[in-house]
């Protein structure tokens, strides 16, 4: 085992610092938009020393950062000892974390600009009790080698555990590690164009815009649309649907940059995801965290017999932002998913013989919507005749997205496993065991109770709190099959 | 058709409803009693009188009689030795099952208010989940922490 202290690399002091910096500039941007822009350095302005005070707060905290990111890369240390994983760092507070190999649940991968240009990974270690979506640790940047060299002593510590297991053949298994799916240009470039982020973008673009409102002279561009709405209608919805293809545009760059080279690899039990062009990104997923499986179908991609495939994981940190929901497969023919999830859990059921909602239930998936889209009709119409009269076209829409619904709605019980299908938009296949169902719940309106029906939910864990799947009116005594099959 | 759970919950937990909807109601004449002197001395149009007359005469009606009558009505539970069934609801009757197996934890909490009439809530959490079951008597809510923690340990674990 062991005992050399291992660094950080240098380039950690300028990534650490560069990420504190970046969250100093909103503040700077503050200071200068309040100051209204009326900088001048004339020693007899009256701002002159308002201003020196304020950008020498500013000054002071930017440096603090600055130092702090290297006395960090300057203290950190980590070094394997006794089978774990020892960490010690701070200056005047000296704080040390020892990991035990046998709890990392997952190392992860992700390698920014920085790390490329000098051949480097930013490691993140987890365990199961990772808590507010950080990892236990983080190790901003070491060589490629000497995360190779946590790996092998994680798995060596393992092995040793599981009974002197041979340590030859595991450690050799891992070069050929089986690819389950890798993601091809083509799939890319469809999943890029069929990319929903373009709401995303949308309201990232009208919160920037509405943060620039005290900059940009609204008023001016206002009176200039004004005469360019003259030029008729047609000039300002030209105008909306190019920026609708800018914004959509942006996105589909953002989707190729994210999702390039996406592949999953299959390694001791263990998911390796890894995608990324510019960031390149590595997820390790263990098979035993994941509590179900989402296969979504969004309308578009339907059409086309495509298919998102998503699991829902316990704890931890997916690396993926705020859920823990983490996508497998990102974009994958709907026959294809079928049978590399066969591969991946044959224990699971893939078949789709559904028992779907009565007939008699139709009604019931949109008729509840008009409670609310009658006022609001009643509203446009009223407030906004005649144009508003064209909100009555609502009405067909729900009918249809109901009707839609209704055709979606089923669920499959098979020895130990449920698997729920429903549709708000897209339609979404939702499979989970038993064992990992955290609760499921009927509700009955009273309108369905009138046609004897039920809505079933059922709640997984994923994260650190739930993904409920839920099914609306099920025949009622399907409804209590499935509480009875979950009882026993 | 599957029975209901059969536990009703405390006689005492509908008188603490009810007071719950009066206090409410009290509340909302107070903010009606301000509105209409405001309307009286700053000659307001005259329809917000109706208004305040109805808001707080509907609050009187319905959550300090009606709803707390009909949540008490419906509230059920059930321990079992593998699961607790819960149903509840106003409008919408639910029916929640949750093996013993998940429970991970049990709480029980208590206000001024239920604390005066020696009720409890019982909180049941699994891993993604809480389910509460108000205004038990509080010798009851002990026990049946207790029972839940007991039965809930005996169960294997899976998560």
């Amino acid at each position: 085992m062991s005992k050399e202290i291992n660094r950080l690399h240098p380039i950690s002091a300028i990534i650490t610092s560069a990420k504190a910096l970046k969250s100093m500039i909103f503040p700077l941007i503050i200071i200068i938009a309040t100051n209204g822009f009326h900088f001048s350095l004339n020693f007899h302005s009256d701002n002159f020393w308002r201003m020196i005070f304020l950008f020498g707060i500013w000054g002071v905290g930017a440096i603090l950062t600055l130092v702090s990111g290297i006395v960090k890369w300057r203290t950190f240390v980590y070094w394997f000892e006794d089978g774990e994983l020892r960490v010690k760092y701070g200056l005047f507070v000296k704080k040390k974390r020892y990991i035990p190999f046998e709890r990392i649940q997952s190392l992860n991968y992700n390698e920014g600009i920085f790390h490329r240009l000098f051949g480097l990974v930013k490691v993140q270690v987890e365990t199961a009790g990772s808590k507010d979506r950080k990892p236990e640790v983080e190790l901003t940047a070491i060589h490629k080698v000497a995360a190779d060299a946590i790996e092998l002593e994680m798995r060596r510590a393992k092995s040793q555990v599981n009974e002197q297991m041979n340590d030859e053949q595991s450690l050799i298994e891992e070069v050929s590690a089986p690819t389950i799916y890798h993601m091809s240009i083509r799939d890319l470039l469809i999943l890029a164009i069929t990319s929903g982020g373009i709401g995303v973008v949308l309201s990232g673009v009208a919160a920037i815009i509405s943060q620039l409102s005290d900059i940009i002279p609204y008023e001016e561009i206002f009176h200039e649309l004004a005469d360019f709405a003259k030029f008729g209608a047609f000039l300002v919805a030209l105008a909306v649907i190019f920026s609708l293809i800018v914004a959509w545009f942006v996105s589909f760059v953002i989707t190729l940059i994210n999702y390039y080279e996406y592949t999953v690899r299959i390694e001791d039990e263990k998911l390796i995801i890894t995608k990324g062009l510019i960031e390149k990104k590595r997820i390790t997923l263990p098979l035993n965290r994941i509590q179900a499986i989402r296969i979504v179908e969004n309308p578009v991609r339907q059409l086309f017999g495509f298919a998102t495939v998503v699991v829902e994981s316990a704890g931890g940190n997916g690396g993926e932002g705020n859920d823990k929901k983490i996508t497998l497969f990102p974009l994958i023919q709907k026959q294809d998913c079928l049978e590399t999830l066969e591969q991946l859990f044959p224990d699971i059921n893939w078949t789709s013989e559904f028992i779907y909602s009565p007939k008699r239930a139709r009604t019931s998936f949109y008729r509840i919507d008009f409670v609310w889209l009658i006022p609001i009709i009643g509203a446009c119409s009223y407030f906004f005749y005649p144009y508003g009269l064209f909100s009555l076209l609502l009405i067909p829409l729900t009918i249809v997205i109901g009707i839609w619904q209704y055709k979606s709605a089923g669920y499959m019980i098979d020895g130990k496993q449920l698997t729920m299908q429903y549709r708000v938009f897209s339609r979404i296949t939702f499979i989970m065991e038993k064992k990992r169902i955290q609760s499921i719940e009927t509700t009955q309106t009273y309108f369905q109770k009138r046609k004897n029906v039920m809505t079933v939910k059922a709640t997984v864990m994923s994260g650190m709190t739930g993904m409920t799947g839920n099914i609306r009116s099920l025949e009622q005594r399907d409804a209590e099959t499935i509480l009875s099959w979950y009882e026993h | 058709m599957r029975t209901e759970p059969i536990h009703k919950i405390s006689r005492k937990g509908l008188t603490v409803w009810r007071l719950y909807g009066v206090l409410q109601t009290i509340f909302l004449l107070i903010v009606a009693i301000l509105v209409c002197y405001g309307t009286y001395y700053y000659e307001w149009p005259s329809y917000i009188y109706f208004i305040a007359v109805a808001v707080v005469t509907l609050s009187a009606i319905l959550s300090a009689y009606l709803f707390p009558k009909v949540r008490w009505e419906r509230w059920r539970y059930e321990v079992r030795d593998n699961e607790i069934e819960v149903q509840h609801g106003l409008f919408v009757v639910k029916r929640t099952l949750i093996p013993m197996v998940r429970v991970q934890h049990v709480d029980t909490t208590q206000g001024p208010i239920l604390k005066k009439y020696g009720l409890g809530n019982i909180s049941i959490s699994t891993a993604a989940t809480v389910h509460t079951i108000p205004a038990l008597v509080m010798d009851e809510a002990d026990g049946l922490r207790a029972r839940i923690s007991e039965l809930a340990r005996v169960a294997e674990d899976d998560v």
